[in-house]
């Protein structure tokens, strides 16, 4: 099978960030991955990376602003011919450097809001930026690049959906999107807290058909795929147009992939972006469809879908190659449902911020091998 | 400054309701000329700019290039209605507006002197003639006249062609407004507007009498009326589409554009926020031809140029444009 085409990087370039959110998509073990790629090393991957045919690149983290040698990093991007969007919280240094960052050849932005009001904030990242957040989205604008908001949506904000989309008028934001949680890692910790109630789905969901057929604002919002029955395309497919870029210079096909066990996976810094990409056995593991079973091998969505997520896949059954237990057709569905009643419960948890100290007590394949149990 | 249809464009207002009960002939005149007052282009924005001497050259041509094809049309649409004349009377009166468009010689007639005309504001005749960069907005609006009288009968045909009866008017306003401020349009090019000022009125004298004739019926003085809105709608159609042509077009600022492996030879990707748009060799061209300084009009007579042998560049032109204006990778420029 010829490697396909590589079209975009997420590159974390570090996985520092002042805010805690509950439901961050890092790793648990976050705080241990070392930051050893300097400008000069991301440098070289952005070339590679538009060898090998990529057009954007999403500058990532944690929160990107932290590094000091942003500005270098971007002007690289820009540099390789890449369309360098910046994917930050609009937090501490953000504001001041973002005119250099244009300078240097940023081209969009993306905002991430956690709440519309203060308390939200912080009861979801530990601490709320508010002003800071607002002042920036301004500046973007006033610079003249394209903003993107992006907010992540569980039990809690879900009913705020029509101030979000508010806000984002108000801000001039080109695009919101009302993403809904992805339970990996932080997330699935918190489930309790933040699966949605029955009903706030579809209210949320008729609010943006409202909101949508008003017009002025693209809006994305997609049903969690452990609600619908149906598994989101995730990445993409693995390795199928997305690489993502660890700040410890692991070449990863999505932000979970390393809790599967197992998965070998190579560093930018000793092989360079391509081979990570072409030739690194985890890359190559869930590629294309010869690691399908059945239900998926035959099924007619698996062009669609790719299968679903393979982490969802291990988190919820232990075994990576199986359908993702989102999709309906999948045996192990019921755990799924399992999954959604237990987290219903009352009384609603307090989530657990992100943190070092969050993976201690239940690390994924735990989560795994207590689901793997009672299916 | 866009004279697109909305509420409150002359072109785009509700049609009018047919009388209750018959009106006198005096009172359905009234009613005709009330609807040109309202509705002919003489208050279509771009008319209006071109008369205040707000047009740039580029946008002077682009009218006139444009507006012959509306010319070659009108012999057309008389031969329709000759064809549905049945009364000699009638014919003989008709036929001469083949005779003042075609002329009775080669080198004669109103076509030969918008072609003039066309020379006068710096445009090469053969160009125009051929009718390559028409505009399909343009086309479209013309066309729809040829369509309308060959799908309604004599007397509303004769009603669509009452705009005659505002035209004489507008054409001493033109000459004027030339005079003043295109004085870089030699005065030989002029001439087809002259020509107008005496053949429109007599032309509308005898269409307004025919109507106020056979139109007796409120039934059939609904019709009419119905007919010269339309009339008025497709004329202000065509200056949209002029006034649409002309704005001027750049890739837009966000838009990153660059070669790309996966990219046909010459193409390349025009990248944006969370897309891009795979481009061929074609596209890439139109898109760097869109540098601000020429609008879809100019974009098609430079691809008409560059495509001798082409069928169809105009609509071709036209259909890529609008895409790219929808998903963003092309802007007007302000
Ligand atoms: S999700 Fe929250 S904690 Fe995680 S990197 Fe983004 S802003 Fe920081
Ligand atoms: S069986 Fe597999 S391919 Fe089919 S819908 Fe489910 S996850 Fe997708």
């Amino acid at each position: 099978m010829s490697t396909p085409r590589l079209l975009n990087l997420v590159a974390e370039l570090t996985y520092r960030c002042p805010l805690r959110c509950a439901y961050c998509s890092n790793p648990l073990d976050f705080a241990s991955v070392e930051e050893c790629l300097g400008a000069e090393d991301w440098r070289a991957a952005f070339r590679q990376a538009a060898g090998l045919g990529a057009l954007h690149v999403g500058l990532s983290g944690g929160e990107p602003t932290a590094r000091r040698d942003l500005p270098e990093i971007v002007e690289a991007a820009a540099g390789a011919g890449l369309y360098a969007h910046l994917v930050t919280a609009g937090v501490g240094r953000a504001l001041r450097i973002l005119p250099e960052l244009r300078a240097r050849g940023l081209r969009s932005v993306q905002l991430s809001i956690q709440d519309v009001d203060d308390e939200g904030a912080r009861w979801i990242a530990g601490r709320s930026h508010r002003e800071e957040k607002l002042s920036f989205a301004r500046r973007v604008r006033e610079l003249g690049l394209p903003l993107v908001l992006n907010a992540v949506l569980h039990r809690r904000n879900l009913g705020r959906v029509r101030r979000f989309v508010e806000l984002a008028r108000e801000l001039g934001a080109e695009r919101l999107e009302l993403a809904n949680t992805q339970y990996h890692g932080f997330a699935l910790l918190n489930r309790g807290a933040l699966l949605p109630r029955p009903g706030q789905l579809a209210e949320a969901a008729a609010v943006v058909a409202e909101e949508r057929a008003r017009g002025g604002i693209e809006i994305v919002f997609v049903l969690p795929d452990l609600l619908a029955g149906r598994p989101k395309p995730c990445m993409g497919g693995w390795g199928r147009k997305t690489a993502v870029v660890r700040p410890d210079g692991l070449v990863l096909p999505c932000h979970a992939a390393t809790s599967i066990p197992g998965l070998e996976f190579w560093s930018v810094k000793e092989r360079g972006l391509v081979a990570c990409w072409e030739e690194a056995p985890g890359m190559n593991a869930f590629r294309g469809e010869a690691w399908m079973r059945a239900p998926c091998a035959g099924c007619d969505q698996r062009h669609r879908d790719f299968g679903g997520c393979r982490c969802q896949a291990f988190a919820l059954t232990g075994d990576a190659a199986v359908a993702d237990p989102a999709c309906a057709l999948s045996p192990h569905h019921p755990a799924v449902l399992r999954l959604r009643e237990e987290a219903l419960r009352e009384p609603s948890p307090e989530p657990r911020l992100r943190g070092p100290d969050a993976s201690s007590s239940s690390a994924p394949g735990a989560v795994a091998r207590s689901f793997s149990r009672q299916s | 400054m866009t004279g697109r249809r909305s509420e409150g464009s002359p072109a785009g207002g509700r049609a009018a309701a047919a009388p209750a009960s018959p009106l006198a002939p005096e009172e359905l005149e009234a009613r005709l000329l009330a609807v040109l007052d309202e509705r002919y282009h003489h208050r279509h924005p771009f008319n209006l700019r071109m008369h205040a001497g707000e047009l740039s050259p580029e946008e002077l041509r682009c009218w006139v290039r444009n507006r012959y094809y509306y010319q070659t049309r009108i012999p057309t649409k008389d031969s329709v209605i000759l064809a549905k004349a049945t009364d000699p009377a009638f014919r003989r009166e008709w036929v001469r507006r083949l005779h003042d468009h075609d002329g009775r010689a080669p080198g004669e007639g109103g076509l030969e002197l918008w072609l003039r005309l066309a020379e006068a504001v710096g445009l090469d005749r053969d160009e125009v003639a051929g009718l390559r960069a028409v505009l399909p907005g343009v086309r479209r609006a013309c066309d729809a006249y040829v369509e309308f009288v060959a799908g309604h009968d004599l007397l509303e045909s004769v009603a669509a062609s009452l705009t005659e009866r505002a035209a004489g008017e507008i054409m001493r306003v033109r000459i004027e407004a030339f005079r003043r401020h295109y004085p870089w349009v030699a005065s030989e090019g002029l001439r087809y507007f002259e020509t107008r000022t005496e053949q429109a009125p007599r032309d509308a004298r005898f269409g307004l009498a025919f109507v106020l004739e056979h139109a007796r019926t409120a039934e059939a003085q609904g019709r009419v009326l119905r007919a010269l809105e339309r009339k008025c709608e497709i004329l202000w159609g065509l200056l949209d589409a002029v006034e649409e042509g002309s704005r001027p077009l750049r890739v837009a600022s966000r838009v990153l554009l660059r070669d790309h492996p996966a990219a046909p030879p010459g193409g390349g990707m025009a990248v944006l926020p969370e897309r891009a748009v795979e481009l061929n060799a074609t596209a890439r061209e139109i898109l760097e031809l869109a540098d601000g300084s020429r609008g879809l009009d100019g974009l098609v007579v430079e691809m008409a140029r560059r495509r001798p042998g082409a069928e169809d560049v105009a609509g071709e032109v036209d259909a890529f444009v609008r895409e790219m204006l929808h998903l963003g990778v092309l802007e007007h420029a302000a």
